[in-house]
């Protein structure tokens, strides 16, 4: 067995940073449990803030220190985000402490050719999630995580540092490890230093049942398993079936570039859920909590972004929801973001193109109109359709664009006998290219329509339509094709039975473009 | 291209070469001369080189220019004649001025969409100024299906439209021309747009290999615009087009042309068009006589 281990040293920090509004001045932060400080960014450190200090202390030091209550749900959502992450390379993956994630990559080696570039990848997919990471390998669970979470000055890079391959190297690297870092070992740190045991070393080479009797039998199970001498059995984690995380913003969001920096962190850990479960984002929803105004909490607004083309790239989903946001506007600031999705298609994504093909062109086009209709809306994009009726203004109908264009779906052959068919109807040119939405009353002078004030020349007709009385908006007409006095050719109609006095007789109903 | 792209418009200013004269030369009237593609003025041998020999951006004003980002075959063969390299240009803006919709624009258009849609490229149309008839197109060789219309908001319509910068439009065109994915784009913009808006959609038109249409309305002739290609279109008669160059990377063409579209009309009636016109009697049983 191979375990990768990925400790995430500052992920409070982080996590919490990340809910803070973009473009504030930076200033040191702090994070504050049971009345004391338990983590500080580096210009905190400098200022000579420790964990461990009281609140008082602390800001007694700095005047502008950012404080704020470390959460655990906080940070458990987002190391959640890098085990979803880590999913996409082996589906054994269990959380070792809240700051730890173990992998067990034996089985993934050969597929993603090697440990370094499994290694190489695994942190390409963890760099949008925006965390420090230490990261070990080693054959054993225990062994991996106290490699990732120990990285003495002297060994290099905290990063690529700590493999062992083998067991025997593997005790080798540990034999320096303070003993402190072995879970139950702590409580009982200052008796082992008083008792001038530093290093797991130095705790192998005692008695081992003096040892037990001193210190419990747990220092001991946990030495063993860090080493490989008794087994360690986990538990994998399940990916969940419907991805909901929510994030509580520091600052209430005002306008929709801080909504959308909240949410950059939601999409990022929305597409580390969906490649792990192999598959795409066809929908998500954000979910809005706004901030209570004169006493009354508003409701929470949604936003419904649905994809033509499954995507799973967070710069696409972002850009989609810019757009989406943009078209709203928000009742009161934003306190909470919530992101859920429901809606994935399996499989893997198409393959990117290097140069220009016909799928990609297509897929190009499919993003512009999908960005199209989450700025204007989906009944703004429309595709035209012919309908059977005689009734011109029933003759096409306008339908939204739902994902693929039909010709998109059809082979050439299919396209060219459709085209075929339609290049030779029964009315080559009668018809108007421009239809009116309602007919235009057009006043009349003797028998003769006027247009404008300047009488039409009927040239062509009358053609009788006589449709409609079967759905209750019967249509009994004579068209006629007109020229208008600017040379122009217009379609106008008069009704067959006798107008009432006082109605027009006779309507424009297009122009022939 | 070092023209005019870079500079205000003027509409009828052409060529490079500040010196060059802007009227033709006598017995070498732009109806009449040769303006294919490769034309160049035969150089004598003791002058110094020609400048579109050096480049093929640059010509003398009193040529016409040769586009090389490639050019849509109008289907009009006195049409191409006049325009710079023979069709509608790729990656330009070409302004269509109406006195109001409906004078043949689309039978003017139609072949040339109808060939990009052989090459099954999408055409996509921003805020018609009516409703399509699917049933006209298809007499005119087009799949209404395969167009995309796209409306501006309902807010941006109505009465108040002529005053609004049409936000929605604008970025809506901006967008699919830089998207780069669109075989053609006709857009109807509204009267009124920001003195930048037509420099912007030129820039974006840079990415989009196909031409671009703008039918705006005929008051604008007067206007500057930075569009490479402005014609203003007035219906010459049923079934006829006249069609006027305003501004082409050439010397402006001095007599309209006069186009004959795609027959609407019978012959019976386009004779009776002709005819002197005289009071139709349209009896309410039968054809005018």
């Amino acid at each position: 067995m191979l375990w990768l281990a990925l400790h995430l040293p500052l992920l409070s920090l982080e996590a919490f940073c990340a809910t803070l509004p973009p473009g504030a001045p930076r200033r040191p932060v702090a994070l504050i449990g049971q009345q004391r400080i338990i983590a500080v960014d580096s210009a905190a450190a400098e200022a000579g803030i420790r964990p461990g200090m009281k609140r008082a202390t602390a800001l007694a030091l700095t005047a502008d220190l950012l404080l704020a209550d470390g959460q655990a749900a906080r940070d458990a959502a987002a190391l959640q985000a890098v085990a979803h992450a880590a999913l996409a390379f082996t589906p054994a993956v269990t959380l070792h402490d809240t700051q730890t994630v173990l992998l067990e990559v034996q089985g993934s080696l050969r597929l993603f050719g090697g440990l370094a570039a499994l290694h190489r990848r695994l942190l390409d997919a963890l760099a949008p999630l925006g965390h420090r990471l230490q990261t070990a390998a080693a054959p054993t669970a225990l062994g991996a995580a106290l490699l990732s979470q120990w990285h003495p000055v002297d060994r290099g890079d905290p990063v690529h540092g700590g493999h062992a391959r083998s067991l025997p190297a593997l005790q080798r690297l540990l034999a320096d490890a303070p003993v402190w870092m072995l879970g139950p070992g702590r409580e009982h740190w200052e008796a082992l230093q008083g008792m001038g045991l530093h290093t797991l070393s130095d705790l192998r080479q005692l008695p081992r049942a003096g040892l037990a009797r001193r210190f419990g039998a747990g220092l001991l199970d946990d030495l063993d398993r860090a080493l490989g001498l008794q087994p360690d059995p986990r538990s994998w984690l399940a990916l969940p079936a419907v991805f909901d995380s929510r994030l509580e913003l520091f600052a209430s969001a005002e306008t929709s570039e801080q909504v959308l920096a909240g949410a950059a962190v939601l999409l990022a850990r929305l597409v580390a859920w969906a490649l792990a479960r192999q598959a795409r984002v066809s929908a998500f929803t954000l979910r809005m909590r706004h901030e209570r105004q004169r006493r009354v909490t508003g409701p929470a607004t949604e936003l419904h972004v649905e994809l033509a083309v499954p995507a799973s790239d967070a710069d696409h989903l972002q850009s989609l929801l810019r757009e989406r946001l943009g078209r709203c506007t928000l009742a009161a600031p934003t306190l909470e973001l919530q992101l859920h999705c429901h809606r994935l298609v399996a499989g893997p994504a198409p393959s990117g193109e290097l140069f220009p093909t016909r799928a990609n062109q297509d897929e190009g086009l499919l993003r512009l109109l999908e960005r199209l209709r989450a700025r204007l809306g989906d009944e703004q994009v429309q595709r035209l359709e012919p309908v059977a009726d005689h009734r011109p203004e029933r003759a096409s109908r306008t339908v939204p664009t739902q994902g693929v264009a039909p010709a998109r779906r059809e082979g050439p052959a299919a396209v060219a006998a459709r085209t075929a068919a339609a290049a030779a109807p029964a009315l080559p040119h009668h018809r108007p290219a421009w239809l009116l939405p309602e007919p235009l009353p057009l006043a009349e002078r003797g028998d003769l329509p006027l247009l404008e004030g300047r009488p039409l020349q009927l040239l062509s007709g009358p053609e009788r339509i006589e449709a409609g009385w079967w759905d209750g908006q019967p249509a009994v007409r004579d068209y006629f094709i007109a020229l208008a006095e600017d040379g122009s050719l217009v379609w106008v109609w008069r009704g067959r039975l006798p107008a009432a006095p006082g109605d027009a007789a006779w309507f424009l109903q297009g122009r022939f473009a | 291209m070092p023209t005019l792209r870079g500079l205000p418009p003027a509409p009828r200013t052409t060529g490079v070469l500040p010196a060059a004269p802007r009227t033709p030369e006598p017995g070498c009237s732009p109806a009449t001369r040769s303006t294919r593609p490769g034309a160049v003025a035969p150089a004598p041998a003791d002058r110094p080189p020609v400048p579109e020999d050096l480049h093929p951006a640059l010509w003398l004003a009193h040529q016409v220019a040769r586009p090389h980002d490639g050019v849509l075959p109008s289907g009009f063969a006195e049409l191409d004649a006049q325009l710079p390299g023979g069709g509608w240009p790729a990656r330009l803006l070409t302004e269509l001025l109406l006195p109001h919709a409906g004078v043949g624009e689309l039978r003017l258009l139609a072949p040339a969409l109808a060939a990009l849609q052989r090459q099954r490229r999408t055409v996509m149309w921003f805020d018609p100024p009516a409703a399509p008839c699917a049933w006209a197109l298809a007499g005119l060789g087009l799949d209404a299906r395969q167009f995309v219309v796209v409306r501006s908001r309902a807010g941006a319509r109505g009465r108040a439209r002529e005053r609004l910068p049409a936000a929605d439009v604008l970025w809506a065109l901006e967008h699919a021309l830089k998207s780069g994915h669109l075989g053609a784009v006709l857009a109807w913009l509204p009267a009124w747009l920001p003195a930048d808006a037509l420099r912007r959609l030129q820039l974006a038109a840079q990415a989009h290999d196909g031409p671009a249409f703008l039918l705006r309305d005929a008051q604008q002739r007067t206007r500057p615009s930075a569009a490479p290609l402005r014609l203003l279109l007035a219906s010459a008669g049923p079934d006829r087009l006249r069609v006027s160059l305003l501004k082409r990377r050439g010397p402006p063409l001095a007599q309209p042309l006069t186009l004959a579209l795609v027959p609407v009309l019978a012959p019976p009636a386009l004779a009776r068009a002709r005819a002197p016109r005289g009071p139709a009697a349209v009896t309410r049983a039968g054809a005018p006589a």
